[in-house]
């Protein structure tokens, strides 16, 4: 306590110091009793010196330099204090003005958590001496003065001639990769010409999935023998020769005709037919039917009993007698010899006959032959045709045909007939590179709700 | 001890197709992603020739794939890119989602996309490979490069295919291989021979679309996506067989001649270098500097076995195409205002002429209205205000008939107002004792270097001409006995032959004149004991051979009888026009 109360004196001695808190005294009353303490341990030392007065007096210290940047009484007078000559009004008017303004623009005032971490201190914060250091310095300079040296020399290390042989970073050729398909502005360049360069192990490059599976030469084949463009017929033309075009103009009719068959043989197979109508007759029969007993059952009645007796009745075989027996045998023989004798002769005769067996196997052949052939030409007939590639039958486009009434005398006035577009879509179907399909057709997954609006109600 | 039981479907054609579904389930993509990538590698669906052994037992119809076609398919890189590009859309919407635009940016700078190039390699192994299956990818290319520009496909694709087609026109007018045009209702077809090639293609009229509903749009952006590839491909592969300069560039001096001060009001200075080019008014740059065409003759191999004859025939139509590549050189056209210009343009410039427009219709003209030397000016309305004396004003057609005949036509037929004699199609080719109509015969007439019968009057030929009918009976008898002595010929010669004979006939007939010598005609007995020949051998004929000569000789009677009727079908028809305008006149 002594101590204490000795620093504090050493405090207050110092020359020109002042307090910032009055505090200090109240606690100096409070004690009175000492208590005795071996001194010869510096544990106790510790434990029982009395630092607070040097503590509040440091404190107190900080407090004035945080506050005011530096010790109170090392300040200059007119730092301290200032003339009150009352405030002048103008100024508070303006200050009101600000204020409005401020509140207005709510944006600008900082938020108070912001004020609450503002750095407040005036104290400037202590240098961070680990800022100024640099990791490694001293081997970092070692190999600078070494790069240094070597420079001198005139030696280029290995790591420096890789750097410099390092190939330069295609940036140009990662955007070529990500360059669309469809750029108008594309390259192209000489597909044919030049060779595969890769000249390492194919086995390395199959594994590698470096090399194309090469292609089947099955798939070259053309599924259709058809030409990609077919030329419409000479009566398409815009300016047609009269016959062409009444040759055009007639299959365009016989499809419309083979057409309009079609849809009649539908109607008529859908059409009601006149005997299964209801007529007055047999409705009459109908609601008569099971009221009228019917003579006919007694008729047909006494047959049947006819009929039962006839499967009833098993006739047996009477049993044969040896005779009988005998005979047929030798009937049988006799046949069978003659048959043979028969067979014999005609054999013989055939030799007469070869001629007319020799024209009647050139006629067969002759006849084979012609079925070959029409096979043959079914087949190539075959391959023209489009095949069944989906659940749609290929249809063929309607014709493209002008009335003679709608012809163009000029090409100024022509008005083009058809779609280019439809006729190439339909070429590939046709030629069986597409299946044909049809468009998906929306379909609702839940139905329309009708509500009627109140407005609208309140009208009707 | 009979062994494994034998189960059905599991061998045989059952187990050599799969179908759609179950080959878009092993490969993992969906069915839109397996179908453009079928298109692309060109593997088709196939119909099997036992359908229910292939369905398992099952009648329903179904699609078809060959089970190692999918398995081919299994290797192919592009597979992984699509996988690559489904990920890429799904993290894309949940960046939208999430509306994190930064992410969104981020991936649509990493968006995956794949080259054809290697599939063209693979599908076209050799360049004449994709020459040959050009004619699709022109068809739709210049089908897409009309299209408007409204989001029904990327403008990106018709861009592309827009420049794609300037190229090739401008390769078929630098190796002037143009052969056939034909205008249609539904479009122009042209024909060209590139490389010993016969091309066809189809152009579709400016402005003449209407969008089907009932057409996959995908599957044909598909197709054009493929097919731009190759496109591109061969076009360069094209232009460097004839020396020019891939991308294209305009001649220097042509260039210059261009160079306007208001090619702004065209296009936009990114747009101009093609706009130019699809003028086609200006030749191109080649890279070596442009040396004299040498004229390659046609090398004469002496090959014992083929005869002469051939040869000459060959050689003569070597000669006619030569005549026919120069059709138009020499000669100025202008093209009016109405006309279709880039058909016309092209057509005209592939046959060496020059042409010019009016400054307001598109950029590249090379001279104005009223230059002096203009031959030809291209009309398509009924009459002209402000006429030159020195130049033909004609309608559009006559460039191209004369590209199908081969030949200049005469002008007179298709001067402005004349009502135009029909636009024939040059893809037909007429076999013999085929019907053949007569403008045609008139052109092939012409071509044979014959004069037409243009002073004489219209009754003349009327008259003429129903000396021949009356006559053809006879002549059919005769040809019957002599068998077809002639031949090649065409009906016309046959028509005047005859016509020359029976006004002899007439004549003696009618006149006694005081006897003159026989003039011996060598070529006449010649024929005549050709003939004599044919009968013997026709008497010597067996039975059976007789019986089936006769058939044959029926067949073309028949045919001929046909054609025959069809003409004075044609003639009752023309005889009817005619009186019609005659009332009309009157």
């Amino acid at each position: 306590m002594a101590a204490a109360k000795r620093l504090k004196r050493v405090a207050a001695s110092q020359p020109g110091f002042l307090n910032l808190k009055t505090t200090l005294d109240s606690v100096d009353s409070s004690s009175s009793r000492r208590k005795r303490v071996n001194k010869n341990k510096k544990k106790n030392w510790n434990k029982h010196s009395d630092i607070n007065d040097v503590e509040d007096f440091l404190e107190d210290v900080r407090h004035q330099e945080r506050t005011t940047g530096g010790l109170l009484s090392e300040k200059s007078d007119d730092s301290l204090f200032f003339l009150d000559v009352g405030k002048p009004e103008k100024a508070e008017q303006k200050e009101e003005v600000v204020v409005g303004k401020k509140r207005r623009g709510k944006t600008s005032r900082p938020l108070r958590i912001d004020l609450i971490l503002q750095h407040d201190s005036l104290v400037p914060p202590a240098k961070d001496v680990l800022a100024y250091q640099q990791p490694n310095a001293k081997k970092l300079r070692r190999i600078a003065q070494k790069a240094e040296q070597l420079a001198a020399k005139g030696i280029v290390t290995r790591r420096q001639k890789r750097l410099a042989n390092r190939q330069p970073l295609d940036r140009k050729a990662k955007k070529s990769v990500t360059e669309a398909n469809n750029n108008p502005a594309r390259d192209y360049y000489d597909i044919w010409g030049q060779e595969s360069k890769d000249s390492s192990d194919p086995w390395y490059l199959q594994q590698t999935g470096k090399k194309l599976v090469k292609r089947p030469e099955k798939l070259n084949d053309k599924p259709s023998v058809l030409p990609a463009v077919e030329v419409i017929a000479p009566g398409g033309s815009y300016n047609p020769d009269f016959f062409s075009h009444q040759a055009l103009l007639q299959e365009a009719h016989a499809v419309e005709v083979q057409k309009q068959k079609e849809e009649d043989r539908i109607e008529r197979q859908l059409a009601v037919n006149q005997d299964d109508k209801a007529t007055e007759d047999t409705i009459l029969k109908e609601q008569v039917e099971g009221l009228v007993v019917e003579e006919n059952d007694e008729e047909t009645a006494p047959n049947e009993e006819e009929d039962d007796v006839a499967v009833g009745a098993i006739v047996l075989a009477e049993k044969k007698t040896e005779r009988q027996r005998k005979r047929e045998k030798a009937d049988k023989m006799k046949e069978q010899q003659r048959h043979s004798e028969r067979q014999q002769i005609n054999q013989q005769q055939q030799l007469f006959q070869l001629r007319s067996i020799k024209a009647s196997i050139k006629q067969q052949e002759e006849k084979t032959n012609q079925k070959q052939k029409l096979r043959k030409a079914n087949q190539e007939a075959q391959k023209s045709q489009p095949r069944r590639l989906g659940k749609l039958k290929f249809k063929p486009q309607d014709l493209e045909v002008q009335l003679s009434n709608e012809l163009a005398g000029s090409l100024r006035r022509l008005k083009p007939e058809g779609s280019v577009l439809k006729d190439r879509f339909k070429s590939l179907q046709k030629r069986n590179l597409i299946e044909p399909r049809e468009r998906a057709k929306f379909k609702r997954r839940h139905k329309l709700k009708y509500v009627e609006k109140r407005a609208f109600r309140e009208i009707t | 001890m009979g062994g494994l039981q034998k189960k059905k479907f599991e061998r045989g054609s059952a187990t050599n197709y799969i179908t759609r579904n179950k080959a878009r389930k092993k490969l993992q993509l969906s069915l839109p992603d397996f179908r453009r990538l079928c298109i692309l590698k060109g593997i088709y669906p196939h119909e099997p020739k036992h359908k229910k052994k292939v369905n398992k037992g099952s009648t329903a119809q179904r699609t078809f794939y060959m089970l190692k076609d999918i398995r081919f398919l299994m290797h192919e890189p592009i597979v992984g890119k699509f996988r690559d590009y489904k990920v890429f859309v799904r993290k894309l919407k949940k960046a939208y989602g999430k509306t994190e635009w930064s992410a969104v940016e981020r991936l649509r700078e990493n968006k995956p996309t794949y080259k054809l190039d290697h599939i063209i390699k693979e599908r076209y192994p050799a360049f004449i490979d994709a020459l040959r299956d050009i004619d699709d990818a022109l068809c739709m290319c210049f089908l897409f490069s009309t299209f408007a520009r409204t989001g029904k496909c990327h403008v990106q694709t018709i861009q592309l295919c827009r420049r794609l087609t300037v190229e090739w026109m401008n390769f078929v007018i630098a190796s002037r291989g143009l052969r056939k045009v034909f205008l249609s209702i539904k479009g122009i077809y042209y024909q060209a021979e590139v490389m010993g090639q016969l091309i066809t293609w189809l152009v579709p009229y400016q402005f003449a679309h209407d969008h089907p509903t009932d057409v996959d749009y995908r599957v044909m952006a598909t197709f054009t996506e493929l097919y731009t590839t190759l496109l591109g491909f061969v076009n360069f592969r094209l232009y460097h067989s004839l020396n020019l300069l891939y991308p294209p560039k305009l001649d220097g001096k042509a260039m210059s001649e261009l160079k306007e001060e208001d090619e702004d009001d065209y296009a936009m200075n990114s747009e101009c270098y093609l706009e130019k080019l699809s003028a086609l008014s200006a030749s191109l740059s080649r890279v070596v500097s442009a040396t004299e065409e040498e004229d390659a003759e046609l090398d004469q191999f002496p090959v014992e076995g083929e005869d002469t004859e051939k040869m000459e025939a060959r050689e003569r139509e070597q000669k006619q195409q030569e005549a026919q590549k120069k059709l138009f050189e020499g000669l100025k056209f202008y093209l009016n205002r109405e006309v279709p210009r880039e058909s016309l343009a092209f057509v005209i410039r592939c046959f060496g002429g020059e042409v010019s427009w009016d400054k307001s219709v598109c950029i590249g003209s090379k001279y104005e209205v009223t230059d002096e030397t203009i031959t030809h000016h291209i009309v398509d309305r009924p009459n002209v205000d402000k006429q030159y004396i020195n130049r033909y004003y004609i309608q559009p057609q006559w460039v191209y008939d004369c590209v199908n005949a081969k030949i200049r036509l005469p002008v007179e037929d298709y001067f402005l107002g004349v009502t135009l004699p029909p636009h024939l199609s040059p893809f037909v080719e007429e076999k013999e004792g085929d019907y053949v109509p007569p403008e045609k015969l008139k052109i092939m007439a012409l071509q044979r270097g014959e004069k037409p019968g243009m002073d004489r009057t219209e009754e003349d030929e009327e008259e003429e001409e129903d000396d021949d009918e009356d006559d053809e009976e006879e002549e059919e008898e005769e040809e019957d006995d002599g068998g077809n002595d002639e031949e090649e010929e065409t009906e016309e010669q046959n028509l005047k032959t005859m016509q020359e004979q029976s006004s002899q006939g007439k004549s003696l007939q009618v006149k006694v004149t005081p006897g003159k010598v026989t003039v011996e005609n060598k070529a006449r007995l010649e024929q005549e004991e050709k003939a004599e020949e044919k009968r013997l051998a026709i008497m010597m004929m067996k039975r059976k051979e007789k019986y089936l000569f006769d058939k044959i000789m029926f067949g073309k009677k028949r045919k001929i009888r046909e054609a025959n009727k069809l003409a004075a079908k044609r003639k009752a028809h023309d005889d009817a026009e005619k009186s019609k305008k005659k009332k009309a006149r009157k």
